[in-house]
């Protein structure tokens, strides 16, 4: 599993003051600690960055390649960032992200092209966020297809189909279900394409100390059915610990609660029954509450 | 070739969950088919029940058609109880909004006092809404079990504010929750799991929070619709509770009803 790590992130108070202030030791230690616990790429998830585009970017990358030999994703929805980004990597980036939308098919996937990356594409369309496995799957044909006539091979796509977080009330566990099926089923639609997910949506707005366990269940279950790479927290170290096999106890009993087995969950440990209980929500076996891990 | 129409089995049985005491106990629940689904295997052993409201002060606000049926009695709760028992009625429902804060904030003591002698003068089960103020219910609504205790009374809203304090008193007092969340099934299920900590999952009505026409029945519907559906056919415990719906405030509080 390659894991972009998340931790750059504008939203993080922290991480947008030390943008705006040019504070290189927060960015740098971040980069370190990312690099240092395994990750494969370092996300620069800089928003909209309307201001001081081009020196900001040139900055922020700078800031990271003088610390860590990682490639970057550079993610932004903001074309002329997006450039300035890609502009000054030294290693091949990932564009994070394109879309089936028309303003990103004219203006981020020529990049990907002229600056010969890795693109994320994800399944959105001008329509909004299809619904179903079935109209995301089509979406993301009729992109690729475009992808591949503008000369991007599918070897370096990586198709996104949008995480949802599990709590939404009502279509939450549904859609979650849904995106195990559509990373499943992906290799035979579109044949040589890489995936990825932004991991840790799907708990979002759920108690802080409940998301990981989450993030980690939901990372093994899409790891099963073939996903390539998630945007996620490479800080967690357990987390990080199942992508390396280190646990394959849990792992196993991850699988087998998607194969639809009864577990017997006295003769587990604590930690066991919570993987248990929480791949139960993630497959929409039981019903979703805050206090999964209670009953 | 014979037709032979389809037959569902459901996994799920609703609790049946009783309310009063003695010659006044009413069963509610217990159901193992979906609503109206009769031509499936299962039985509906107690049909819905059909409780009037009423409130613990005379109604600054409400329409005269409402009221006329009522007459003089809606000058006092108690006449107002035995008058709605003369239209047929299942259950009593008295809701005490003279103790809401942004009413007069009355006392608990005397709302307490009330419900006990509602009790014991009404020959039907008796049904005690708070003013759904989660500070002054936790207050009043556990002074009213303890007074009326052993009445088996049905009693809410408990809510995720309050549920530790009210839901003691109904465990302790012998009487049933009415576990309200706000029209959203996840917060529903979570509350349920919180209070079955402590309460007998046989002690507890869930109110998923009823709206009027024009003012969100269709969440309303769809979300009981949900409740029954994971409750019977994926058989989870903390759905299967009988539903309670306190329409009429909802209803007649709409300017198309005034």
């Amino acid at each position: 599993m390659i894991i972009i790590g998340e931790n750059i992130h504008v939203i993080a108070k922290d991480v947008s003051a030390a943008i705006r202030e040019r504070n290189a030791s927060v960015i740098q230690g971040l980069a370190r600690e990312q690099t240092q616990s395994g990750a494969h790429y370092i996300d620069l998830n800089v928003g909209p960055m309307k201001k001081d585009t081009e020196e900001t970017m040139k900055w922020l990358v700078n800031c990271v390649q003088d610390v860590s030999d990682l490639p970057l994703s550079i993610d932004t929805m903001n074309p002329v960032a997006m450039e300035a980004g890609l502009k000054y990597c030294k290693k091949r980036p990932l564009l994070n992200s394109a879309s089936g939308k028309s303003d990103s098919k004219s203006q981020m996937l020529p990049l990907a092209k002229k600056y010969n990356c890795d693109v994320v594409i994800s399944v959105m369309t001008d329509k909004g966020m299809p619904p179903e496995v079935e109209s995301k799957i089509e979406s993301i044909l009729e992109t690729v297809a475009y992808a591949n006539e503008l000369g991007i091979p599918n070897e370096d796509i990586w198709v996104d189909p949008i995480i949802l977080p599990v709590s939404t009330a009502g279509e939450g566990q549904n859609i979650a279900v849904g995106n195990l099926e559509f990373i499943k089923i992906l290799q035979d639609v579109l044949p040589g394409v890489k995936s990825t997910v932004g991991l840790s949506n799907i708990s979002n707005g759920v108690p802080a100390h409940l998301r990981p366990i989450l993030n980690r269940t939901y990372l093994v279950m899409l790891a099963r059915n073939g996903l390539y790479s998630a945007i996620a927290d490479p800080l967690d170290e357990e987390l990080m610990a199942l992508m390396r096999g280190e646990l394959p106890q849990i792992t196993d009993l991850i699988y087998r609660t998607m194969d639809g087995e009864e577990i017997d969950l006295s003769s587990l440990s604590q930690k066991e029954v919570a993987y248990v209980k929480t791949a139960r929500v993630l497959l929409a076996q039981t019903l979703y509450s805050d206090a999964w891990l209670e009953i | 070739m014979e037709y032979k129409a389809p037959k569902e089995a459901y996994k799920g049985v609703v609790r049946e969950v009783t309310i009063g005491k003695g010659d006044k106990a009413l069963k509610i629940g217990g159901e193992n088919i979906l609503p109206l689904h009769f031509f499936d295997e299962g039985s509906l052993p107690n049909p819905p029940r059909f409780a009037l409201e009423v409130l613990d002060m005379e109604p600054a606000d409400k329409v005269p058609h409402l009221l006329e049926p009522f007459g003089d009695a809606i000058s006092d709760p108690i006449k107002w109880a035995k008058k709605c028992e003369t239209f047929g009625v299942d259950a009593v429902c008295l809701t005490l909004v003279s103790t809401d804060p942004a009413e007069k904030d009355a006392p608990a003591d005397g709302a307490a006092q009330l419900v006990k002698r509602m009790a014991s003068e009404i020959k039907k089960p008796l049904i005690v809404y708070g003013s759904g103020d989660e500070k002054k219910d936790a207050e009043v609504l556990p002074k009213v079990a303890q007074v009326c205790a052993g009445e088996n009374l049905l009693i809410g809203p408990v809510q995720k504010e309050n549920y530790e304090v009210v839901g003691k008193a109904i465990l302790d007092n012998g009487h049933v929750a009415i576990a309200q969340s706000p029209l959203d099934i996840n917060l529903l299920k979570e509350l349920n799991v919180k209070l079955c900590k402590f309460l007998p999952p046989e002690r507890v009505v869930i109110d998923p929070l009823s709206s009027a026409l024009g003012y969100g029945i269709e969440y309303s519907f769809s979300l009981i619709e949900r409740v029954k559906q994971i409750g019977v056919i994926t058989k989870d415990s903390m759905t299967m509770m009988p539903i309670i719906a306190n329409l009429g405030d909802e209803c007649w509080k709409t300017k198309q009803a005034k």
